[in-house]
């Protein structure tokens, strides 16, 4: 789901609650941008819970997050749970797409929990620039929500929307800092359209810090750590969302997810708490998790591979 | 050249043959120190020392059936090269001082290694078609099919490389976590081994 689309907007104008489902439509969809890993050169960007894949990969990734919201009445929302699974499939070496399923609870105060799906969301996404040696990556995406493909009691929109983005990764390896090496910085930003009023357009700017204590181990120095920390990336994410144009009563929203990330071989399993910056984004700490399956180690040979691989 | 010679022609007890030759190879016998010009179709044992000058190449056909392709710059040792009666390897190790070489490995029925070490790292197979190059300070290894694990020398740690993938390790250090290799960099790979 695109962020900030799918929360039933026409509810929003008559609920006072409008920030807030604006949020859970945010996390709803941010699976789907969770990032697997994404490599350049000897630098691995490990998967993202909060922002953006870097790169399209062959995966498969399970998203849990939950997060309470400031519930503002009978009838509103006081926590959403999303539960989503994407798949990510390549269809060239530099060329893949994105399908995502989101099921979402909404717990309303005085009426119980409200379960659904969310809109149904795809994307494509290009990596554009991979310099190996500097570690640096650029993608560009399209991301299209389809409206009315949701169930409108968890706010999926009736209105589907459509989304620019524009990905970078940066890896320090490449610079002579010693110990400061193994950080990163990915961004991420996107400008969601939408099809028809009132469902603002949205645009969404994040980004995520990162210091890989594998990438310490193989090409700084090797401590003896033992397990699991040698294969873990402490991390922090931020994600801002903002309406532009006509807002239709939503609200800015910043979240804060501050997590680490553990690397197996194929796969990775990592977990965030999720620490709302402003009254419209939440009013408590959640917490989201994530299991990510690299589908081209374990299958390299079959769906582990693009379509029309480079000769 | 054909690179099926029949394995008859390694009852001698020889490790393998040479079935393609580029340029000016050199082969010390048993570490004797007096390297001499390597000839099609001869024989190549245990401890012997293989180098590959610049602008060389070389295909050598093991006795299990398995093929090794070696880049110019390349210096290797046949460490060890066991097969049984019919041929089947049990275990072999060659050590890559310098340079690439690609191997395609014979499958087999039973349990078997097949390594190649060098300063830095050790990579073991079963059955695979691979690459894997000794730099001044590294070693990398890229996997066209089946899969590798590369250990660190230092530390012991390793890594899983599937098809499609690749993965380095630095001296002293752990092994990178391995990444898909771009078609580029298999192109790379590939055509520095590749005996005409």
């Amino acid at each position: 789901m695109l962020v900030g689309r799918g929360s039933g907007v026409i509810r929003w104008m008559v609920d006072r609650a409008m920030a807030v489902a604006f949020l859970a439509a945010a996390l709803a969809g941010a699976a789907d941008r969770a990032g697997a890993y994404t490599a350049s050169g000897d630098r691995n960007f490990p998967a993202t819970l909060i922002l953006p894949q870097l790169a399209p990969g062959d995966e498969f990734y399970l998203n849990y997050n939950m997060l309470p919201l400031s519930g503002n009445g009978a009838g509103t929302k006081t926590r959403s749970t999303n539960f989503t699974a994407v798949y990510g499939k390549t269809i060239t070496d530099n060329v893949g797409i994105f399908l995502e399923e989101t099921y979402t609870g909404d717990a309303v105060e005085g009426s119980g929990t409200r379960w659904g799906w969310q809109n149904q969301d795809g994307s494509i996404r290009y990596l554009a620039v991979n310099n190996l040696d500097h570690e640096f990556v650029m993608s560009l995406g399209l991301e299209r929500e389809t409206g009315g493909t949701g169930a409108t009691r968890v706010g999926a929109s009736s209105s589907g929307a459509t989304a620019p983005q524009l990905y970078f990764g940066k890896g320090m390896g490449d610079l002579d800092i010693g110990y400061l090496r193994p950080f990163a910085i990915t961004t991420f930003s996107a400008l969601s359209l939408a099809d028809t009023a009132p469902r603002p357009d949205v645009v969404s700017n994040g980004f995520a810090v990162e210091y890989s204590i594998p990438y310490l181990q193989s090409k700084v120095r090797s401590f003896d750590l033992p397990e699991p920390f040698d294969h873990l990336t402490p991390m922090t994410e931020v994600l801002f969302t903002s309406p532009v144009g006509r807002s239709y009563g939503s609200r800015s929203t910043a979240l804060i997810a501050p997590g680490v990330s553990y690397a197996g071989e194929g796969w990775e399993f990592a977990m965030e708490a999720q620490l709302p910056a402003t009254r419209a984004t939440g009013s408590g700490i959640g917490v989201t998790a994530q299991l990510h399956i690299a589908l081209d180690f374990f299958f390299p040979d079959t769906i582990g591979k693009p379509l029309f691989p480079n000769p | 050249m054909s690179s099926l010679l029949p394995l008859a022609a390694m009852a001698d007890g020889s490790a393998g043959s040479v079935v393609g030759l580029l340029g000016g190879c050199l082969i010390d016998r048993q570490g004797q120190g007096h390297p001499a010009p390597l000839k099609m179709g001869e024989a190549v044992a245990v401890s012997d020392t293989i180098e590959v000058p610049a602008g060389g190449k070389l295909k050598l056909r093991m006795s299990d059936g398995s093929v090794i392709s070696v880049a110019s710059g390349t210096r290797v040792t046949v460490a060890a090269y066991q097969t049984d009666a019919g041929g089947q390897r049990q275990s072999a190790q060659l050590s890559l001082a310098a340079g690439l070489l690609r191997a395609v490995v014979a499958p087999v029925d039973h349990p078997s290694t097949f390594e190649v070490s060098t300063a830095v790292g050790t990579a073991a197979v079963r059955s695979t078609d691979w690459f894997i190059e000794a730099q001044p300070r590294a070693t990398q290894v890229g996997v066209l099919s089946g899969s590798v694990v590369l250990s660190s020398t230092a530390t012991g740690h390793s890594v899983t490389i599937p098809a499609r993938w690749g993965a380095r390790v630095e001296a002293g250090l752990d092994p990178v976590p391995a990444r898909t290799w771009s078609p580029a960099e298999f192109q790379a790979v590939i055509s520095r081994t590749d005996v005409p």
